[in-house]
């Protein structure tokens, strides 16, 4: 019981990282970014190179993860959305677009990292116990770090200027353009920031769980469900389908045999959506 | 002149807006843009602020050129506008509203003067400073709009239908408002209303668009008289 209650909270924490990128994005510039699972799987990869190869310390693995993720999801945003979103009317094709770089990154990446699943070592090792359960260090420390950054970014969301910018534009851009918001310049901030959260994730989660190139996908889908949970496009919907997402799957991992977990939880979504198609939080949409 | 407008030509796709319209707006002053639906006036107002880019024609502020700017960048030289609809955030706070309206500023303690002065002007915002946007009414979210957009400072003022939607008496302490920003702040105004009994009250000078060209021009009281402006926008000797 408590051990499922401490897998719960490290793998919430972790997808709290993962929902929020998603949704800034989302709320920003409209998209459902369907290459969200991909940038976990390249941040995951920079970590691997930079402290699992190279041997650099942890830190600067997760800074190189961020930098590189951030950097493709603004060059993302630059080249392929922005402009596709700027010439076309229908909502298709910026999703046939978020799918198309998707694809792109999973080839890059089996090209570049090969197939094989990678691993790190332990940060810190060892284990803590605590009332019968048991933490290794090394789960503590991706808790940790995973609610310092949702913290980091919820304050810079909230209290900044570039925060309050990217909420405006997200409630009505013509507004926002109006207030002298830079549309363009924070639409490219909210993509390489959502990503940069994405990257994280996954170079947090590399040291528990390992990595390979094909990870993105699931990672994408596990966004999705915690959005579809939550409520699409609000930050408290987001942490809330994080959480829900985080404990069923450590309640289902320790009770049910292999992949009879997601199984479940895609059963009881698809039910839960015929009863609230907008998510807990979210707003019923038209 | 603050604002000239000169042959000022609007598309979009292939329906003309504007059709060749020139206007004027002068230091201090305040002119009222009056028309039917779709004659024009708001497309006006987008071409002046960048929202929408002018196929033709020439617009210029404290004598430069700025219709192939940007709104940041005209937004920056002195020009807010309070669009149609009250366009509130509506999930940000009343003073994250405000806050937005300088976002272009870096004048950190100036700022928190202007708005400390505002909250003293606008009492109900002060009271509802911590609320959402959204949850206030049509009336105090038409002051939040227009407080806002004193936010930036501004040199000129466009005000896209402050009065649409709203009950009379509401209307009224809008024209007075929009009457102290003009005389008391100095900031000139280009008002566009279809309430044209109140926009022709309270401006010197006014337009009268009809299918996105000038119909007709002049000092406010003397268009009041015009029995055009009296027969089609006043209801005056209508059946």
């Amino acid at each position: 019981m408590t051990q499922i209650l401490i897998d719960g909270c490290v793998l919430s924490a972790n997808y709290a990282l993962i929902a929020l990128g998603i949704t800034l994005i989302f709320s920003i510039i409209n998209l459902l970014n369907f290459a969200h699972g991909e940038l976990f799987m390249v941040g995951a990869f920079m970590v691997y190179y930079v402290y699992g190869v190279f041997h650099l310390p942890f830190v600067a693995g997760l800074v190189v993860a961020a930098l590189i993720t951030a950097v493709i999801g603004a060059l993302f945003e630059k080249f392929f959305f922005a402009p596709v979103m700027r010439s076309s009317t229908r909502e298709e094709n910026s999703m046939l677009l978020a799918v198309g770089t998707a694809l792109l990154l999973d080839s890059v990446a089996l090209f570049a990292f090969g197939h094989e699943q990678r691993g790190v070592p332990d940060v810190i090792p060892g284990v803590m116990q605590i009332a019968g359960g048991f933490l290794p260090y090394q789960r503590l420390l991706v808790l940790l770090v995973s609610l310092l950054l949702v913290g980091v970014l919820l304050w810079f969301v909230q209290y900044t200027r570039p925060g309050r910018a990217m909420r405006a534009l997200a409630q009505d851009r013509d507004a926002a353009r109006l207030m002298g918001v830079n549309v363009e310049r924070t639409s490219m901030l909210g993509f390489a920031i959502g990503a940069a959260l994405a990257g994280l994730a996954g170079g947090l989660l590399v040291t528990v769980q390992g990595i390979s190139a094909g990870a993105g996908p699931a990672i994408s889908i596990k966004a999705f469900i915690m959005i579809m949970i939550g409520g699409a496009g609000v930050v408290g919907g987001a942490l809330l389908g994080a959480v829900v997402l985080g404990f069923a799957e450590s309640v289902g991992y320790s009770l049910l045999p292999g992949s009879e977990t997601y199984l479940l939880i895609f059963v009881a979504l698809i039910l839960f959506l015929i009863i609230r198609p907008q998510g807990i939080m979210g707003h019923p949409w038209g | 002149m603050l604002l000239s407008i000169r042959n000022l030509v609007v598309r979009y796709d292939r329906v003309l807006a504007v059709q060749e319209a020139s206007l004027a707006c002068e230091e201090g002053g305040c002119i009222a843009l009056i028309g039917a639906n779709g004659a024009g006036k708001s497309s006006t107002l987008r071409a002046i602020t960048g929202l929408v880019r002018p196929s033709a024609g020439e617009i210029t502020f404290a004598g430069e050129r700025i219709d192939r700017l940007g709104p940041a960048a005209i937004v920056a030289r002195g020009v807010s506008m309070v669009p149609e609809g009250r366009r509130v955030f509506p999930l940000m706070s009343v003073r994250d509203n405000l806050m937005m309206g300088a976002h272009l500023r870096r004048d950190e303690a100036a700022i928190r003067a202007d708005l400390a002065r505002l909250l003293d002007r606008f009492p109900r915002l002060a009271e509802r400073i911590g609320q959402q946007a959204g949850t206030l009414s049509g009336g105090e979210q038409e002051m939040l709009v227009v407080a806002r957009a004193l936010m930036a400072r501004p040199k000129l003022l466009l005000l896209d239908e402050p009065s649409l939607g709203l009950a009379p008496m509401v209307v009224r302490d809008i024209a007075f408002l929009i009457r102290s920003i003009n005389r008391d702040d100095k900031v000139s105004v280009v008002l566009v209303e279809q309430n044209s009994r109140m926009a022709l009250r309270i401006s010197d000078h006014a337009y009268v668009l009809e299918t996105g060209r000038v119909a007709l021009s002049g000092p406010s009281h003397e268009l009041a008289e015009d029995d055009h402006v009296r027969r089609l926008y006043l209801g005056v000797g209508a059946e």
